[in-house]
Formats: C-alpha cells, sequence, structure tokens
C-alpha cells in the first residue's frame, strides 16, 4: 500500500541500544505473564456486532461533519441500509454467477523440488511479538508469519500478470471456486473443503466474517486497519460452511483482487478477543492456513525461532501450492550486524544473503572473482522481475518560495547527476526511474524519459528564472540577491553518501544543495509536515494493477483550499495541507479532472489512457525528478540451495517469496566434505534476464499526446 | 607550595591582555560567521600573543617547572610536533586541496586557493567546461597538452576532502597510489584519505583545545566558588555535580544531538556539539579545584587579604586562582586526548560532527565496514594513536614537571 514510505534507512546504534534493551526487558518478564490474564469468551459479543453493525457510506458521513446533515438525520437514513453481517441460505445464491477456478493456468513450482532440510537464515532483530496485527506487528518477521505463507482466497498468478476480461488472473489458494459479479460489485466464493486451519480445524465462511470483525474492532489498535475494512468493503454475506459473498464499494477493473487477496483468521483462536488483545496475543502462534507453524519450544527470545513444516499440510498437493514451501525447517539466528551476517554466509552458517543486491557487497565483498564463488561453494544470480519499484527521486515542495517557479525545478531536474550516481556509485547496477508509475505494466508511459544531467540547460532554464550571475562560492544569484540554494531533505541515512555527490554536482550547475540527513521517522514527518523543500524520499509500492494518482497529486492533498471560488486560480493565501501524500503540493485543475475521472472509471482502457495523459502533464509539471530503480534481486547462496529452472516468477519481490526454493541434501554433504578436500565445483554466476524489459536508453524525443480534458 | 606567589604572577600589562581577548573573540566570531580559516588565523595570534607573554611573568617556581619540561625529551618533542602540526594545519589549503596554489594563463596570474571560485571561461575552456566551476587539476593537464606557455601549480595533495574520485571508473575505494597522489588512498567513496585525516586533524585538535579551554574554565570556576565559600553553597553544588556526572555522557550527548536540526550550517552544529559535551563535562575538575581552595583559604594571605577589604572575587581570582591552579594544570593534555577520543567514538557512532565534515572516527568507522580496503581503516587506526601517544607523551611530561616530588618516576 502507498500510505506508507519504505524507510528502511540502515539501523542506528540509538535504535540498536533501545531494541535490546526492549528485548532484554521482554525477554525477562515475557513467559510468566501468560497466566495472569482472566479468561474471556467474545462469542456473545461478535454475534451482537454481527446483528446491528452497518457502514456508514463516505457522503453520509462527510455531510454530516461538514454539517450538512444532523446526527438525527444521519441515523434515520441509516436505517435504510442493510447490515454489513448478512446470513443468507444457498437457495439465495443467484444461479446466473460464472464460476471460474483458476485450474488452467500454467505451473509455477517446479516438480524436482525435494522436501525437508533445514534452512539456516538470519534476522537482524528478534519479533517484538508473534501477532500479525496491532502495535509492531509490521515487521520484518511478518513475511514468515503472514505475507508469504498464510494463503488467500485465490492469488495473482506470478507469472500470467495481463489484464484478462475479468481483472488479472487468479489461481486457487483457500477456495475452490470463486464469481465475480461486476453489476453488483460482488465476489462470490466457494472455499475447498479440505482447507483446514494449522490445529486441524476447517477453514470455513465464519473465519472470514470474523476478519471483518477483528479488523474493524478497536481492540487491535490498528487504526488504518480498522479503516480500510470499514471503508473498502460494503458488506460479506455468509450462504453456508463454505460459501459466502464480499461486496466493494466500486467496481474497478480489479476489483476481484480485493476480494480474492483477502485471508481469514480462526475465530476459535481469537475467542478471548478483548481490551488486552495487545499483550494477551503478544506471544502466542495464530493457527495458519499456511504450511509452516512456530512451536512453543523453538522460540529463544532474543536468540532463534524455528519454523517448522506441516507434516501434513492440506494443500500439499494442490495445483498451485505443491512442490512449494519444501524446507521441512527455517532457522533464524538473530545476527544484529549486518557484516556480521555477511561473514557468517561466508563461513556457511547462513544458507543464503540477499545482501548481495548492494553493489558494494556484489563488487567487492563478494566479487565473482572470490575464492568461495571461482572454487564453486557459492553461487550467485541475479534475476530480472518486474513489479513497481519504490518511488526514489527528488519530491520538490512547489509551495515553497523560488520552487514555485517551473523553470526552477526544471532547472533542478538538469542539474541533478543522477546518471553520475547510477554509473560510478551504484557501478552501473540500477537503472535510471523515468516516472512514479514504472513498473505497472501496460499502464506505464511508454515514452516518458527521465531528463539527464546537462548545465548547459540548467543554467538556461535558472536564467530564465533571473539567476544570471555566479556568486564567490559559485553559487548562481539573482538580482535581488537572493542564493540559488535549497534544503535537501532525507531520512535515509544510507543514502548520504549518495547525496553528497547529488550536491557536488548540482555546485556545477549553480545550484546549492543543502544537505539534511535526519533519522527516518524525523525525515519522515518533517516531509509529511510539507516542511521539505526538497525530500529524497520514496513510496513502497505493491504490484497492484494500476497506479493511484488521488493520493500524491490530487488537489484536495495539497492545500486546505487550492482554489479560489471559481475553482482553477490558484488562492494566494492557501495552506499546504499537512500529513498528506501529496509531496509536491501539486494543485492543477486540470489534473484533478483527471485524477477524479480516472477514480470513477470502470473500464481499464480509459483509465490507461487518463493515467498516460496524466504523466505528461506531471512531466511537464517538473516537481519530480526521478532517482533510480533497481530492476532485479540478486541472492547469493550455497550450493546446496536449489531453485526452479526459471529461478523465480515475474512477480516475486525475492527470491523467497513464493517459497519456489529447496535443499538438496546429496549436494550439501557433497559441498561440505568438498570443502574439507579442497576440491572444486564449476563457478556458477546466472543471470536470469527472461523478464527483463526493454529498456531502450535512447533519447527519443517524446510526443506528447493531447490530455483528454 | 608554602610560599604565596599571589602578588607577582599577575602582572600581565591591561593592554595586551586586552588585545589578546579581543582577538580571541573575534576568532570565535570569525569561525563560525564568517571563516573558518579566519576564525582559526585569529585564534592561533591572540594565543601566539599570550604565550610570548608568559615568559615575562613567570615567577621562579613555574619557570623551574617549565625548564624541567623541556628537559623531559619525549614529552618536550611531542609538544614541538603537535603545535608544529596544528600551526600547519591552520594553512591546510595550501598543502592539501583541489584549488591550485598558483595559475599562469595568457600572462595573467591567478592564486585561487582562497579566491572566490572560478568558471571555466576565465581560463579559456570551451563547451560545457565553460560555465562550470574549474577542476584544477583538469586545467594543469589540458595546459600541458596545449603547451603554450601556461601553467598550473597544485598543491602536494591535491584533493579536497570532500570530492569524489573515481577508481576504474566507478566509486570506490582505491589503494594508496603515487601516481594518481592518493598517497593513503582514497575511502569507500573515493575521497581522499590523507586530504580527510589531515582536516579531521585541524578540526579533532581545534575542537579538543575549544573543549579543554571551556570546561576548565566552568570547572576552575565552580570549584574555586564551591572551596571559598564553602557551607550550603558547597553542599548544594556537591550533590548537584554528583547528579550530574552519572548522567551517562556519551547517551546524553547522542540523544540530545540527534534533536538538534540539521539545517544549521555545519560550523554551527560543530559548536552545538562542543557546547554539548563540555555541558556534561564540567564537573570533573571541580572536585579538584575544590580541595585546592579549601587549602588556600586557610592561608595567611587569604586572610590578610580578606583584612584588606579585598571583594571576594578578587581573592579568589587574583590571590587563591594562581596558587592552586597548579594542580590541574596536569590534567589538561589528558582532557584533550578524552576528548579527541571522545568526538572519534561520536563520530563512530554516527552522532558526531555533521557530514560530510572530515573526521577520523568516520573513516575508521567505514574502514571496519569495509576491511577489504585494508588501508582505510589502517590510515585512520595509525593517525589516531599517533596524535593520542604525542598527547599523553605530553600529558606524562607535563605531570613530571609539576611534580613537587622531583625524582618520581611514573609508570
Amino acid at each position: 500500500m502507498m500510505n506508507s514510505a519504505t524507510y528502511k534507512s540502515i539501523s542506528t546504534v540509538a535504535t540498536f541500544s533501545i531494541i535490546a534493551a526492549l528485548t532484554l526487558i521482554t525477554g525477562c518478564g515475557g513467559s510468566a505473564d501468560e497466566e495472569e490474564f482472566q479468561p474471556h469468551d467474545n462469542s456473545v459479543e461478535v454475534e451482537a456486532y454481527y446483528q446491528t453493525f452497518k457502514r456508514t457510506p463516505p457522503d453520509l458521513a462527510a455531510a454530516l461533519r461538514s454539517g450538512e446533515i444532523t446526527q438525527e438525520e444521519l441515523n434515520r437514513r441509516m436505517e435504510d441500509i442493510p447490515n454489513f453481517f448478512q446470513f443468507r441460505s444457498l437457495a439465495d445464491l443467484p444461479n446466473t454467477l460464472e464460476w471460474e477456478d483458476g485450474l488452467d493456468l500454467p505451473e509455477f513450482a517446479d516438480a524436482e523440488a525435494i522436501q525437508g532440510g533445514t534452512l539456516y537464515g538470519a534476522l537482524q532483530d528478534f519479533p517484538r511479538t508473534l501477532r500479525i496485527i496491532g502495535p509492531d506487528a509490521n515487521g520484518s518477521f511478518r513475511p514468515y508469519l503472514l505475507d508469504d505463507v498464510a494463503l488467500r482466497i485465490a492469488r495473482r498468478h506470478p507469472n500470467v500478470t495481463e489484464i484478462g476480461p475479468k481483472g488479472h488472473f487468479h489461481y486457487p489458494e483457500l477456495a475452490e471456486k470463486w464469481a465475480v459479479d461486476y453489476e453488483n460489485k460482488t465476489v462470490f466464493v466457494k472455499l475447498s473443503p479440505d482447507a483446514r486451519w494449522s490445529d486441524g480445524e476447517q477453514v470455513t465462511s465464519d473465519d472470514f466474517m470474523f476478519m471483518f470483525f477483528l479488523f474493524q474492532s478497536s481492540y487491535i489498535r490498528e487504526p488504518w486497519y480498522n479503516n480500510w475494512y470499514t471503508e473498502s468493503y460494503t458488506g460479506i454475506t455468509r450462504y453456508d460452511d463454505l460459501t459466502f459473498s464480499i461486496s466493494v464499494p466500486e467496481n474497478k477493473p480489479d476489483m476481484n483482487a480485493r476480494v480474492l487477496s483477502l485471508r481469514p483468521l480462526p475465530r476459535h483462536f481469537y475467542s478471548e478477543l478483548g481490551d488486552d488483545f495487545v499483550q494477551r496475543y503478544q506471544w502466542r502462534f495464530q493457527p495458519t492456513t499456511g504450511a509452516y507453524i512456530i512451536n512453543d519450544e523453538d522460540i529463544r527470545k532474543g536468540t532463534s525461532i524455528v519454523l517448522t513444516r506441516l507434516e501434513n499440510w492440506w494443500a500439499q498437493d494442490k495445483k498451485f501450492l505443491r512442490n512449494r514451501f519444501n524446507y521441512g525447517r527455517i532457522r533464524l539466528t538473530v545476527v544484529r550486524d549486518v557484516s556480521k551476517s555477511f561473514e557468517s554466509f561466508k563461513r556457511g552458517d547462513l544458507d543464503r544473503s540477499g545482501l548481495v543486491n548492494l553493489p558494494e557487497y556484489h563488487f567487492e565483498k563478494l566479487p565473482d572473482s572470490a575464492p568461495e564463488i571461482q572454487n564453486g561453494y557459492i553461487q550467485k544470480a541475479t534475476f530480472y522481475n518486474d513489479v513497481p519499484r519504490p518511488t526514489y527521486g527528488l519530491w520538490i515542495n512547489q509551495s515553497k518560495q523560488l520552487l514555485d517557479n517551473r523553470d526552477i525545478r526544471e532547472g533542478i531536474h538538469f542539474a541533478t547527476n543522477f546518471e553520475r550516481v547510477i554509473e560510478e556509485y551504484f557501478r552501473g547496477d540500477y537503472v535510471r526511474m523515468n516516472t512514479t508509475a514504472d513498473g505497472y505494466g501496460e499502464f506505464t508511459h511508454p515514452g516518458i524519459r527521465a531528463r539527464s544531467y546537462n548545465v548547459d540547460k540548467a543554467l538556461e532554464f535558472f536564467g530564465k528564472a533571473g539567476f544570471l550571475d555566479r556568486g564567490p562560492d559559485g553559487i548562481l544569484v539573482n538580482g535581488r540577491g537572493q542564493r540559488l540554494s535549497f534544503t535537501l531533505t532525507t531520512g535515509y541515512r544510507n543514502f548520504q553518501d549518495m547525496l553528497t555527490i547529488l550536491k557536488e554536482e548540482a555546485a556545477n550547475a549553480g545550484l546549492e544543495f543543502r544537505l539534511e540527513v535526519l533519522d527516518s521517522t524525523a525525515g519522515w514527518k518533517k516531509i509529511q509536515e510539507k516542511n521539505h523543500d526538497i525530500a529524497f524520499s520514496a513510496f513502497n509500492v505493491s504490484p497492484e494493477m494500476y497506479p493511484r494518482y488521488w493520493e500524491t497529486y490530487h488537489s484536495v492533498n495539497a492545500y486546505d483550499e487550492p482554489y479560489l471560488a471559481d475553482g482553477s486560480t490558484p488562492n494566494p493565501n492557501r495552506k499546504p495541507k499537512t500529513q498528506t501524500n501529496n509531496l509536491q503540493c501539486i494543485a492543477i485543475p486540470e489534473l484533478d479532472r483527471m485524477i477524479e475521472a480516472y477514480r470513477r472509471s470502470i473500464d481499464a482502457e480509459e483509465m490507461r489512457k487518463l493515467a498516460f495523459a496524466m504523466e505528461e502533464v506531471l512531466y511537464e509539471d517538473a516537481s519530480f525528478v526521478p532517482a533510480f530503480a533497481r530492476p532485479f534481486y540478486r541472492v547469493a547462496y550455497w550450493r546446496w540451495m536449489r531453485f526452479p529452472k526459471d529461478f523465480n516468477v515475474k512477480l516475486s519481490r525475492d527470491h523467497s517469496e513464493y517459497y519456489l526454493g529447496w535443499i538438496d541434501p546429496e549436494l550439501k554433504e557433497a559441498t561440505l566434505s568438498a570443502r574439507r578436500s579442497g576440491d572444486t565445483f564449476p563457478v556458477t554466476i546466472e543471470v536470469y534476464d527472461q523478464f527483463r524489459l526493454d529498456d531502450s536508453q535512447s533519447e527519443k524525443e517524446i510526443s506528447l499526446v493531447q490530455p483528454t480534458p | 607550595m608554602s610560599e604565596a606567589h599571589s602578588s607577582s604572577s599577575f602582572h600581565i600589562p591591561r593592554i595586551r591582555t586586552i588585545a589578546c581577548t579581543i582577538l580571541a573573540v573575534l576568532g570565535v566570531i570569525a569561525l563560525f560567521t564568517v571563516d573558518l580559516r579566519l576564525g582559526f588565523g585569529l585564534i592561533g595570534l591572540a594565543s601566539f600573543i599570550a604565550l610570548k607573554l608568559i615568559p615575562f611573568e613567570v615567577n621562579p617556581l613555574t619557570a623551574r617547572k617549565l625548564k624541567r619540561f623541556r628537559e623531559i625529551k619525549r614529552g618536550y618533542y611531542s609538544f614541538i610536533i603537535l603545535v608544529v602540526l596544528s600551526i600547519l594545519s591552520l594553512f591546510a589549503e595550501l598543502f592539501v586541496n583541489d584549488r591550485a596554489l598558483v595559475v599562469s594563463y595568457d600572462g595573467d596570474w591567478y592564486f585561487p586557493t582562497y579566491s572566490s571560485v572560478k568558471l571555466g571561461s576565465t581560463f579559456g575552456l570551451d563547451g560545457n567546461l565553460a560555465n562550470t566551476p574549474v577542476n584544477y587539476r583538469q586545467l594543469q593537464q589540458h595546459f600541458q597538452q596545449q603547451d603554450a606557455g601556461n601553467f598550473v601549480i597544485m598543491p602536494l595533495v591535491p584533493f579536497s576532502p570532500n570530492e569524489n574520485n573515481t577508481f576504474e571508473g566507478v566509486l570506490r575505494p582505491q589503494p594508496p597510489n603515487s601516481e594518481t597522489e592518493h598517497y593513503l588512498g582514497t575511502d569507500s567513496t573515493g575521497r581522499d584519505i590523507l586530504s580527510r585525516l589531515i582536516y579531521g586533524f585541524r578540526i579533532a585538535v581545534f575542537f579538543a583545545l575549544a573543549f579543554m579551554v571551556m570546561v576548565y574554565l566552568i570547572g576552575i570556576t565552580v570549584g574555586c566558588l564551591m572551596g571559598y565559600f564553602g557551607g550550603w553553597f558547597d553542599l548544594f553544588v556537591q550533590r548537584l555535580i554528583e547528579i550530574w556526572s552519572l548522567v551517562p555522557f556519551i547517551y546524553m550527548v547522542i540523544i540530545i544531538f540527534s534533536v538538534i536540526p540539521t539545517n544549521f550550517s555545519i560550523p554551527v552544529r560543530i559548536f552545538i556539539l562542543l557546547s554539548i559535551m563540555v555541558f556534561f563535562s564540567w564537573t570533573g575538575m571541580t572536585y579538584y579545584m575544590r580541595t585546592a581552595t579549601y587549602r588556600e583559604k586557610a592561608r595567611d594571605y587569604t586572610a590578610a587579604a580578606q583584612v584588606i577589604g579585598a571583594s571576594a572575587p578578587r581573592i579568589i581570582f587574583h590571590h587563591i586562582l594562581p596558587n592552586a591552579v597548579s594542580t590541574v594544570v596536569t590534567f589538561m593534555p589528558f582532557t584533550v586526548a578524552a576528548a579527541i577520543t571522545a568526538v572519534t567514538a561520536l563520530d563512530f557512532l554516527g552522532f558526531g560532527l555533521p557530514p560530510p565534515t572530515p573526521s577520523i572516527g568516520e573513516i575508521l568507522k567505514q574502514g571496519t565496514s569495509s576491511l577489504e580496503a585494508p588501508w582505510i581503516v589502517s590510515s585512520a587506526f595509525v593517525a589516531l594513536v599517533f596524535i593520542l601517544t604525542l598527547v599523553t607523551f605530553i600529558g606524562e611530561a607535563v605531570r613530571e614537571a609539576f611534580d613537587p616530588k622531583k625524582f618520581t618516576t611514573y609508570k
């Protein structure tokens, strides 16, 4: 989701020490407090909620907030609105539904995979909780509990990524079949009768109803979930134990994905849900529909944690789930220091390392010429995937003085040398990003290319804005004596050296960047308060069908009152709106209209045209300098780790996301004995570029399509 | 030290005192507002004048101590080396810089070291280079190729501490190489290590000196007041100091410095760091001064001064202080060493001097995370050990020289 910025900056010592202290504290008092909780049963509360909860439509809620209607009026109107939770029988099921099961799609796992073995991995931090929801749950350990492991109703096929007549293609996980009713904005689901929780209970429609109860409840202390699961779904209807339907407010082309990507929650496990949820469930492992469980005796707080493969996992012979989740055990040890974990990997204590994604590790610390690679013990693979990338770049705040001048903004584009950064700092490993919507396949504008570094052009544009002379320090000044100097704020300490290069290069074009490197929280806060001049930041983007524009570019997210009464003249007294993602403070009436049309549209083709037109407006506006993207991921692994012939799937974001790899015990034995005796194997350094996009770097003149009003 | 030499040791003529103070204040102002170089220069001048004055004023006891210090060769030579290095570092721009010392172009002479930025067009460069600030190393090659009588003289180390130099087309550590004039190699983003060490040395040494001066100023004053007034004031300040000195110094610096907005200019941030460090370390000297003052206060000359009607500040600063101060002098070099260590440690942890300020701690940090480029960590390590050894030698010598028992040896 785009609501969270990617703040994966290098953990600082301060956070380390705090974390260490916290781990100590929790480690000391953790086990004893479980008995302190009073027994609690929430079944009455849940049933009552099912009988009464109604979703307030957003327009009514807005009308109440603005004072158009009173609370009484709202209550009266709410009487006509049906309950969110509906109970019907199979006879009520529409018989015109076109059921689909996705079984004609190709399988992507490798039939040669071997089950068993132990995968040794490292965690930088011990998980702060085993909950999948609530405070601290959204950490780096959650993928092992939820994201990569727990099953959805159905999942987008990671290799067949086109847009079909009914949206993206999905393969079944928990579902036996499903049907999308675009007219009624509803998706019907029939669960597989085999689907089981890891404690043996059957997965039923009730678990989906309960999922809504839990995510809407205030017990979990997650306002974002509360909001999303109330706003984005209009209701759930139970037909029988295995059949239900879920409705959504809009029939957008990716409507199916919004429902099919849902995961159930085991109602029987959360029967003690109450005010003390956060503490009570802190270290309880929730039964999963996936293949891996965590046994209590395998949790060594602060030290290590082990995931164990279920012996008779219910889905192990299902078409798209077989030959996956092959490791018998996954043993994760806490190694706080990054370079230490890399040394452990090189010793063979860890099976694989993703640190080679960083050019420094790939080229310096474990180069292709390293002895471990040359004697064949460690192999390297580079896999080109095709997913939206984090949107790294300079976000220029137009509400600031001087930066409201388009010429200055365009000059900044030409004065920012990301080419040098990519070539010399990232060693040509990364590519230039062109728009914030790169990686959306058909929704990515094919023609727009980022402006390249060019001192003459930069000086020309700065000159147009009145900055003609250089001061004694080489920075341009205008007639009023203002220096062409802006603060460049970032929350990424790990990119500090990179920004120093940008600063030096910009000085050549008479532009000064004053670097402000903050810690991640402070940096993000400053940017969200719109106090930045220019920010180097990024949004993390998940592989959705189409990019979002409203959050980042609509004027309602830029200013309190963007325009005067005529609806297009900029309001001279407007104030930037804080806590929104419109980091550039963009307010263009024409763009607003296109964004609104885009949000209303239910036709993928129309949306695509609008997206292209909007990208062109944004290119002209020149307030985002695209930085770089890593179009691949890389992994170094000991030769006993095996992967499918194509290595991985197109939509994978790292090698483990789809659990396609396995461990070959014979190879492990052979490698270890070879290492003792000094024998070697052939060098294996693979590049899988079957999904690599044809990136013609040639500077073709882009022909701007006239935006459709 | 039974005799009181209160009157004879404080005969520095007012005018010179005032001149030194004005110069030093101007220097501090220049340091943080106008120019680092000018500031250091003025402060250096002030200290030079002050130093020059001291021999005229020393009392026989002090003169004997200084003589003994000079006799301890190891410490004395360390002192000379450190002073020479520090003074040279004030003019580091002349030895280590990416700007040329002298450019001769078409009969005109240019001295770009301290002048404003020149564009390529000044020296007849065309194309892209005409509008960008001159790269003097390239200009030097350009003139050599042209062979038209123009020339550029570069400093010994022709790199600034902040510029990124590529090695084999990318920014990566380059091993020491006298041909490319990276005598100690480059760090992980291609910055010249020797250049960073020299500028880092300059900042560390003057930072430590400023730290020492401020800590002693506060520590001595508070200690004297405690000892002189005694009573409830002494009790109260003692408790305060006990609490204050229990606050973990490094953590406090980290916590406070991390909430200071980073958009202040770099000199201002360095000054803030200095103030925070002083704020949490002034307590160390107070107890020594308190005891010494208690001792001196009981002597007859103090009573005599009181009887004459001298004010408390006069008695403290003119009569007691000169007699009590010798105990703390011996701590000074060790305070400097501690300050250098502290600022290096903070830089190592990433909470010290703001980037991209060159510093030894920052090079050490880079070095330990890229051990495949051993010249980074070894340069920084050797430099740090060298500086700290010098300071420690000086400290040992001072302690020995000021020791009342002349023939004691320290191990």
